[in-house]
């Protein structure tokens, strides 16, 4: 199941970044996240610049279950500023989770914001999930951010960012992610490793 | 372990003094920006846009105004935020098109400028 899942996100081998989950009106956007927790690929397409629809798949490596759902995220409000801008989302997925021979539906819902303007940026998340007897967890997430230099349009672009992730029901409750960002075109990747040692690797591509 | 945090560490604390010296860049750039705001060029639209902070942003509205017809190109200005529309010969576009798509691309126009 694992080697599926990871051969999945190979094939398809885009994606797109949470803190942004909604794109300008025909576009495209892929993301492959992974991390200590899971592995996962969303993919979505935005008829406006205030929701997408997409299809998501991850795969929980510690219970070995994995969540397919169709997602949609909403743009809930908007501040637009001349040298800033921030966001509120809300983000809602209904699908099915399966481990072994047990297949249950799954929905998961939460709230994602951000802040930026071209030398700093912040972000906070979170999201229940629901999943039958399969899973049911609450997690957040925190980032901050900063450009060591700002870089014209088009530019590579580079980001250090320190993530803070709180699963009340881990086992490490908080878990502490340096990462460094590159951002280039239409690619933006991400790579850390955290305090418990786990690589961090997330690749979005924007089309 | 401790080395990545260390590396990581210095490279946020390395970016602080790059922090003030680009504080002072940009505003003297800023000055440059509002006497030289429009580049004066026959069938240029400058559009000044609120909301404009990365290269996602600006090739969401390259993508939007590329499938105009009356548009050759765009160019954005990330410094300025201002996005300057090349138009093809002959061609005009409205400025209640232009506010519209983009704000239906998410973001503000502040101000439109056609040069004469």
């Amino acid at each position: 199941m694992r080697f599926l899942f990871l051969m999945t996100l190979c094939l398809f081998a885009v994606s797109h970044a949470e803190a942004r989950p909604v794109s300008y009106p025909g576009g495209w956007t892929s993301m492959i996240t992974n991390n200590g927790d899971r592995n996962a690929l969303h993919v979505h397409y935005s008829p406006t610049a205030k929701m997408s629809v997409g299809l998501r798949s991850e795969y929980w490596r510690d219970d070995d279950t994995v969540i397919n759902a169709v997602q949609v995220n909403n743009l809930l409000k908007r501040w637009n500023e001349e040298e800033s801008q921030a966001n509120i989302y809300l983000k809602s997925g209904i699908g099915a989770a399966s481990r072994d021979d047990d297949v249950d539906p799954a929905v998961f819902t939460g709230i994602a914001m951000d802040w930026e303007n071209r030398r700093f940026f912040t972000s906070y998340e979170n999201r229940y999930t629901k999943a039958g007897d399969l899973k049911d967890f609450y997690m957040q997430s925190a980032r901050v951010g900063i450009a060591p230099y700002i870089g014209d349009y088009g530019d590579l672009h580079t980001w250090a960012m320190l993530e803070v992730d709180h699963s009340p029901q881990g086992e490490d409750h908080f878990t502490v992610t340096p990462m460094v960002r590159f951002f280039k075109d239409v690619h933006l990747v991400e790579a850390g490793v955290s305090n418990r040692g786990d690589v961090l690797f997330n690749w979005v591509i924007r089309y | 372990m401790k080395h990545i945090l260390l590396t990581l560490s210095a490279l946020c604390l390395l970016g602080v003094p790059a922090v003030a010296s680009a504080q002072e860049t940009e505003a003297e750039q800023s000055v440059a920006v509002e006497e030289s705001v429009v580049p004066e060029t026959a069938g240029d639209i400058h559009v000044k846009v609120k909301g404009l902070v990365c290269d996602f942003c600006a090739r969401a509205l390259e993508k939007v105004f590329s499938k105009q017809e009356a548009v050759s190109d765009i160019d954005v200005n990330l410094d300025t935020k201002i996005i300057t529309i090349n138009l093809n010969e002959g061609r005009t576009i409205d400025d209640a098109t232009i506010t519209q798509l983009i704000t239906d691309s998410g973001y503000n126009v502040e101000g439109i400028h056609r040069a004469e």
